[in-house]
């Protein structure tokens, strides 16, 4: 099986009710294989529900998910050791400083010593991050939480990264090197699939989007089949349709 | 919200929107929860029982034929409930922070009236009207004796004791969490606590020589003398009522006043740094720039001691044995096994050789000894019922590589143990030798180990069921709403499995006679390193398929 003849990323019929809240209503994606691929909806679409259910943290009503060809529900050890994660309002093992939680991950993945050591000294140099020294994660800042993330996720070389939100709460500055760093990734061949809300950062990186609103996906295709002639962030309103302020509200501000 | 509204100047807060707050927020948890209503009635019940028994007590006290009675019950009970307030919350049920007073940081609210909501708050909730049952029992038998003034007046120090216990439990709880928070202060906190647990020294001897030699007037003298401190004064003003000696009863009640009000400054002093911790949501927080171990990083990781291998079982033993340090949760909670640990046989005994009336140390038989030993094993695994509860959200990291389960289990009680085995190996030394009878070690660590073991087997599987989600304030004796019902049910299931599953040993230590204290260590041992490494190999396969929604079990809800 090489690359070329699966989607990078395959959702099938994902469904995921809460209580009475149907949070993802069959939803089906693809992800081309060495695309930059962001999936875009307003707060509440569902995006971290599904790529949750995507990455096989959520168990899901309905439906399955394939990382090139191989089922993340049934076969989770091979799809998992293809994929990396990074999500998000999740708490990292953040009572270890930065350079203990990549060896933590890179040894629980069964990588091997030397390998762990050299990545590890790499990515953390890379990413700014090697000054931070024995500071504990939980003390790092937002951006740099966000950083020795994503050094997790790239730590055993996936071939595909599923990234939710990675720009939030992130400056311009790490925000350009988080940039830098998936733009060579992909270069390299790699897929990434990260959900966004800022229209400014999807148009400048991605070749591929999805816009999903109330638990389906509204509009997919490349950057420019979506977009087409117009500023990506009027096609994103008009299709999850919302409103715009008439001037009448808050008026005793 | 009525956001048209002027702002209401700062101080002109209702107390009643704390408690309307209260209710609201007990309300919505059990929205669309049905498993947490069904504990919450469990729980319910099993309180209703318990005050209910209580209840009966206080009341035949009142209508016993003999004044005796009458005076001790509501002191001996009064004492006792005010003991449990102080004990129970750090060490067995956690603290009910509904209302987080990290919340209301940024209200401008005078510290005055946040104290006095959130005693309000505190004040709302079922083990309180469970208390508040129970004590009824004891106005009832002081109308029975003195009439209705009587009741009256007992009406209302039972209601203050009430909100004595309920105060010394929140000001002792937030004490200590801010005390566990900073580094500084750690080694304090866990000398409050061993001065706690050790206070319960006296009064089981106490409790125990009087059930022994039912020596009615020295425990009448007690009584009175236990009704003039402030543990059971509150308790004791309907008995003074009823007896006639009407002057006791405003001397007491400005007692217990007074030290109402002491309780609540303290309180609200460990207050402030509650609400300032919740910026900053570390334990310890430290800004260590030194650069990393020269070992690089993996070197830096794993701790160079314990010689574990680069793999992903010694990855996470490493991690383990870090975070129960590290974090401030975990570390509480090994504190107090370390105190109870050690006082708990001691207080026993200890108990023993004052209960038969000897000044001699007495040996006790060995059966008694494995069976306290027994006792403190099984106490020492229940920290792990909900040990990926303490994980939380992080949790996630470990499904998406994915850990195998049975790594994962065996890991886990491996770094718990790098803690509580040397533990052990100290408890059984200082009670043999306070003993007089070092030959007694291997008996001792033989029962601590079967039931140790037998426990590890017991809570892994336990903590694949029955975890719940802790919530993320800096309190480390914090728990969620209604998850104190569901720790303290946890906590007694495993305790009864574990005696259960240490029963096979008790049974040998019992039948083997003198040949058991050559026989229970290798015995011990082998029982105790099977059952674990049974518990993880089962537990292990189930994890594997309920990782998910183990995940989701443990993540807070936002």
């Amino acid at each position: 099986m090489t690359d070329g003849e699966h989607a990078a990323l395959s959702l099938r019929g994902l469904v995921k009710r809460f209580d009475d809240k149907t949070a993802v209503a069959g939803l089906d994606l693809d992800v081309p294989p060495g695309s930059f691929f962001g999936l875009l909806g307003p707060n509440g679409a569902g995006k971290t529900t599904t790529l949750s259910m995507a990455v096989g943290l959520l168990r899901p009503d309905a439906g399955g998910a394939w990382v090139l060809g191989r089922d993340v529900w049934h076969d989770p050890v091979e799809a998992k050791r293809l994929l990396g994660v990074l999500p998000d309002g999740v708490r990292m093992f953040d009572r270890l400083n930065g350079a203990e939680l990549l060896a933590y991950t890179g040894l629980l993945r069964g990588m091997e010593r030397d390998v762990v050591e050299r990545r590890a000294a790499e990515l953390l140099d890379v990413l700014a991050l090697a000054d931070a020294g024995r500071t504990l994660v939980i003390d790092y800042s937002a951006g740099m939480k966000k950083k020795i993330g994503l050094a997790c996720a790239l730590l055993h070389a996936p071939r595909l990264l599923v990234l939710d939100e990675p720009f939030e709460a992130v400056d311009p500055v790490s925000g350009a090197l988080i940039r830098d760093i998936l733009q060579r990734y992909v270069t390299g061949g790699g897929t990434v699939i990260f959900s966004s809300h800022v229209m400014e950062v999807v148009e400048r990186l991605c070749s591929h989007i999805a816009i999903m609103a109330e638990g389906v996906i509204r509009s997919v295709g490349t950057l420019e089949q979506v977009r087409g002639e117009r500023p990506l962030e009027e096609v994103f309103v008009e299709v999850v349709g919302g409103r715009t302020a008439t001037g009448q509200e808050l008026s005793w501000l | 919200m009525a956001l048209t509204a002027a702002a209401p100047p700062a101080g002109r807060v209702r107390i009643s929107t704390f408690a309307r707050l209260k209710l609201r927020v007990l309300g919505n948890n059990f929205r669309g929860q049905g498993w947490r209503i069904a504990l919450f009635i469990v729980g319910s019940l099993l309180g209703l029982w318990l005050a209910g028994v209580a209840f009966l007590l206080f009341l035949v006290s009142g209508y016993a034929d003999s004044d005796e009675f009458a005076v001790i019950a509501p002191a001996l009970g009064g004492a006792g409930l005010t003991l449990g307030w102080v004990f129970l919350p750090p060490i067995w049920f956690g603290v009910d922070e509904t209302l987080d007073p990290a919340r209301f940081a940024l209200l401008p609210l005078r510290r005055r009236t946040l104290v006095t909501g959130l005693l309000v708050g505190a004040l709302i909730s079922v083990p309180v009207l469970m208390v508040l049952f129970a004590t009824s029992g004891m106005v009832v038998a002081a109308g029975a004796r003195g009439g209705p003034a009587a009741a009256a007046v007992q009406l209302v120090g039972v209601l203050a004791g009430l909100v004595l216990g309920v105060t010394v439990s929140r000001a002792l709880t937030s004490a200590l969490a801010s005390m566990l928070r900073s580094r500084r202060m750690r080694d304090l906190a866990a000398i409050v606590l061993a001065l706690l647990a050790a206070m319960l020294g006296p009064l089981q001897i106490f409790v125990l020589s009087a059930a022994q030699h039912t020596d009615l007037d020295q425990l009448v003298r007690v009584s009175r003398a236990l009704g003039w401190t402030p543990l059971a004064a509150a308790y004791t003003v309907g008995t003074d009522a009823a007896a006639g000696t009407w002057w006791a009863v405003p001397v007491k009640l400005a007692m217990v006043a007074a030290v109402i009000a002491a309780l609540l400054w303290w309180w609200s002093r460990s207050l402030e740094s509650a609400m300032l911790g919740a910026t900053g949501a570390s334990g310890t927080r430290r800004r260590d720039r030194a650069p990393a171990a020269p070992g690089g990083a993996v070197g830096a990781l794993l701790p160079r001691p314990l010689r574990l291998p680069a793999s992903p079982f010694g990855a996470l033993v490493a991690r383990e044995v870090r975070y129960w340090w590290r974090d401030a949760r975990r570390r509480a909670n090994l504190i107090t096994f370390g105190v109870v640990g050690i006082f708990l046989p001691l207080v026993f005994t200890i108990g023993f050789g004052r209960l038969t009336g000897l000044d001699e140390a007495p040996t006790p038989p060995p059966l008694a000894i494995t069976l306290s030993m027994i006792s403190v094993g099984a106490l020492a695994a229940v920290t792990l019922a909900n040990l990926f509860g303490f994980d939380g959200s992080a949790y996630a990291a470990h499904l998406t590589i994915p850990v195998p389960g049975r790594t994962e289990l065996r890991a886990r009680a491996v770094a718990y143990s790098v803690y509580i085995v040397p533990m052990l190996t100290v408890i059984a030394v200082l009670i043999s030798l306070l003993l007089g009878d070092p030959a007694r070690i291997p008996a001792m660590l033989g029962g601590l180990w079967a039931a140790y073991g037998g426990g590890l087997a017991v809570n892994q599987i336990i903590s694949l069921f029955g975890a719940y989600a802790l919530p993320e304030t800096t309190n480390p004796f914090a728990v969620n709403t209604g998850a104190g019902v569901a720790k303290s049910l946890l906590t007694l299931l495993s305790l009864v499995a574990t005696a259960a599953l240490a029963a096979p040993v008790a049974l040998l230590a019992a039948l083997s006679g003198d040949a058991w204290s050559w026989l229970a260590l290798p015995a011990g041992l082998g029982y105790g390193l099977g059952a674990a490494a049974l518990g993880s190999y089962i537990g292990g396969d189930i994890l594997d398929r309920r990782a998910p929604e183990l995940l989701q079990a443990v993540t807070p809800r936002r």
